[in-house]
């Protein structure tokens, strides 16, 4: 079984990887935008085997969902920029992978090979069924986040209203008139307001 | 099911399998049988409703192939497997390829976390629910792939439309069960189900019900509003004939579809169809009590001594399922033959003004059903205690049911009298377009 | 899982998600791009945040929520960002940040 998890492990931590690394080098944005989703889908499986499943789910219907969705509407908003043949990075590209690698090694070699991690002897969940849950579930969450975080979710809940009217507000175009189709019975329906009103 | 491949490896053929070889057979029989139940339902629902269209049509309809045409679904299968598969020159080849399977897998996700019967989900987990919407979003993103990849103006228009749309019916669908949920108290769908016992009142609400499987929500105010704004958007989220407006085939082809063809075509199809089925299928798990029905609980009760009650129990159980979500199939189509197309804006001002506010009050009005049937002491609300389950029952029902006529019959005025107020149109000469001053 | 999976080996994932995001930021011209690598950045933080809650203490449930609020907030900027990103668009006609520089005096 141990075995088994870890393949899956790697298996879903590879795809993290290159796909992230694919979103930072891919010419064609669009492709890059895909690949950030499948980076997105393959987070939400690490949180799956995390046994995370509240997250994992919010992470699908909020990452893969909505804001993937958004990105892809951004890019075919702004045409001609889907990036063939120019360069997507700035010409002094190297410092950025320097700072990235730099940063990298000063997380990576105080935490992983210098620091022993005394973690506790780890709780393992049986038999779901019948043993104690040993997880904070959903109602956990919803609970903590009706008491303990209440002023946290409001402030959320207004940080996306703010959002929301900010988004609205900055892409707003200002049109000095609207152009209205009108249904086949709309038409017949004005034609005979407008006789009705020439007949009076 | 698990004891079964338990005895069979190890008792039977002494193979020493551990418990996570057991699981992984379990789950990949359960998958197989999905995968085999739900294309042949595709084709028994594209002959179903290319019958019932056509007789809605005053038309005959397929009835060439095999008896009554009843083989027609597998002749179209043939021709479509046997077409040439052209692929767009400028067209974003791999893009273009998977497409078709993003759009697909999503829905075959959605069936895996329906219950089919008693004990018969095939993955159980607590966030069933959500988890069935927000697989269902994914597919989104292969409607944008295929649209952008075909290098085609009309699938990029049908594409964006067909996403624009899911997005905002997304959030109607969600609000209206999430009344549901604060209903039962729970985001299982399976839990969800098994709270549905009962007669027009369920257990968990009345304890001293008979259980004729017949507490379905629907017979409650709120359960009864979510059903109705549950139902539209549904029939959004799956591009039903009122909504279909992506693939207007008379306005821009097929939509997202138009750069397809052969299986990659049949691929979208199929993704559809069972986008629908399993539409349907929630709608009547979700409102009208699953695989309840009278007699299906007494049949698993007896099930705990003898094991073929339980199986009767279960192959119930998928009948009354099965017989709903036909039920919920035939209203799709029978809305197809009724309606006519919506336009963009009138589309999105039903699911904006109209549905969003309506939900937003199901869930105050969920809140208020939830506080007189289960709260006490404990949070404060002591005086609702001395009522018998009864009369806290019928102070639920009577209270949310004058709260959501007023609301409902408040926004309907509303988005009446605003659709009148209008500012005057002025008619252009050509087309019948028109400026707004 | 967690009697698997080492934590460490979450984390130099975390980590290395992190860095590559942090990479895309300061090096992609697109303004998308630029936004993609912010979004994988918070993306890192949610996986520590939950590998740290299973593993350190799991009948708690700071974690989720701490990592839900993260989503929340990612959301609103991915919002916000592209919006912004369509009104440079408007101005300038191109995303490619290097050449929006109307301040540079």
């Amino acid at each position: 079984m141990e075995i088994v998890v870890q393949i899956l492990f790697m298996l879903i931590s590879a795809l993290i990887i290159i796909a992230a690394l694919m979103v930072v080098s891919v010419k064609n944005i669009i492709h890059a935008a895909l690949w950030l989703f499948t980076s997105f889908f393959a987070v939400g499986a690490l949180y799956l085997l995390l046994e995370a499943e509240f997250v994992a789910v919010i992470q699908v219907l909020v990452y893969v969902g909505a804001v993937s969705i958004l990105v892809l509407f951004a890019i075919m908003l702004t045409r001609h920029v889907t990036g063939e043949g120019q360069n997507q990075l700035y010409s002094r590209w190297w410092l950025g992978l320097i700072l990235a690698l730099t940063l990298f090694g000063a997380i990576i070699v105080p935490t992983v090979f210098k620091q022993k991690w005394n973690i506790p002897a780890p709780t393992v969940v049986t038999e779901p069924q019948n043993a104690e849950p040993v997880v904070a579930g959903v109602a956990d969450i919803g609970k903590a986040f009706m008491r303990e975080y209440l002023l946290p979710f409001e402030v959320a809940s207004l940080v996306l209203l703010v959002a929301l009217i900010g988004a609205i507000v900055v892409v707003f175009e200002e049109r000095t008139e609207r152009r209205v189709i009108l249904t086949l019975a709309e038409s017949w329906a004005l034609r005979q307001k407008e006789s009705a009103k020439v007949d009076q | 099911m698990e004891a079964l491949i338990n005895y069979l490896l190890n008792t039977a053929l002494n193979l020493h399998a551990p418990e996570w070889v057991i699981l992984l057979i379990r789950h990949l029989l359960v998958a197989t049988i999905l995968f085999l139940v739900v294309p042949f339902q595709m084709l028994l629902l594209t002959y179903f409703e290319r019958r019932v269209i056509a007789r809605m049509q005053d038309r005959v309809g397929p009835n060439r192939v095999g008896w009554e045409g009843v083989l027609q679904p597998i002749a179209d299968a043939v021709k479509m497997f046997t077409k040439e598969d052209i692929v767009p020159a400028a067209a974003d080849k791999g893009v273009h390829l998977l497409a078709t399977g993003v759009v697909v897998v999503p829905t075959m996700f959605m069936l895996s976390v329906l219950p089919w019967g008693p004990g018969m989900t095939p993955v159980d987990f607590e966030t069933s629910l959500l988890f069935f919407f927000a697989i269902s979003s994914v597919s989104a993103i292969g409607l944008v792939m295929g649209g952008w990849s075909g290098n085609n103006k009309f699938s990029l228009l049908g594409a964006m439309r067909a996403v624009a749309q899911m997005i905002s019916y997304e959030m109607p669908a969600i609000l209206s069960i999430l009344a549901l949920v604060l209903m039962t108290g729970s985001m299982s769908i399976s839990k969800i189900v098994e709270a549905q016992g009962g007669l027009i009142a369920n257990l968990t609400d009345l304890p001293k019900v008979p259980d004729l499987g017949l507490g379905w929500l629907l017979f409650t105010p709120v359960g009864f509003l979510a059903f109705v704004c549950f139902f539209i958007s549904a029939l959004a989220e799956g591009e039903r004939t009122p909504f279909d407006i992506p693939e207007a085939d008379s306005e821009i082809v097929a939509g997202y579809m138009t750069e397809y063809s052969g299986m990659k075509f049949g691929m979208f199809y199929l993704a559809q169809y069972v986008l629908n089925f399993a539409l349907c299928a929630i709608t009547a798990t979700l409102f009208f009590g699953g695989w309840q029905g009278p007699g299906v609980s007494q049949l698993s009760a007896m099930g705990a001594n003898n094991q073929l009650f339980s199986i009767l129990a279960g192959a119930l159980g998928v009948v009354y399922l099965l017989l709903k979500t036909y039920f919920f199939f035939f209203t799709m189509v029978w809305i197809r033959g009724a309606f006519p197309r919506l336009r963009i804006d009138q589309l999105m001002g039903l699911g904006w003004k109209f549905l969003l506010p309506l939900t937003l009050v199901n869930i105050f009005s969920a809140a208020i059903w939830a506080a007189c049937i289960h709260w006490g002491p404990e949070q404060g609300l002591a005086f609702l205690s001395a009522f018998g389950p009864w009369k806290r029952w019928a102070i639920a029902f009577l209270s949310t049911l004058v709260i959501n006529l007023l609301a409902a019959t408040l926004l309907v005025r509303i988005n009446s009298s605003a659709e009148s107020s209008m500012p005057k149109l002025v008619e252009d000469q050509k087309f019948g377009a028109v400026t707004l001053p | 899982m967690i009697e698997a999976v080492p934590l460490e080996w979450i984390l130099t994932v975390a980590a290395a998600l992190f860095c590559i995001g942090l990479f895309g930021a300061l090096s992609r011209r697109n303004a998308v791009g630029i936004l993609m690598g912010i979004e994988l950045m918070l993306n890192a933080i949610n996986l520590n945040l939950v590998a740290f809650w299973r593993y350190l203490s799991p009948l708690s449930s700071t974690g989720p929520v701490f990592s839900l609020l993260i989503i929340t907030i990612a959301a609103a900027e991915a919002a916000v960002g592209l919006a912004m990103v369509i009104a440079v668009y408007r101005a300038w006609q191109t995303v490619n940040l290097d050449t929006v520089d109307a301040l540079k005096g």
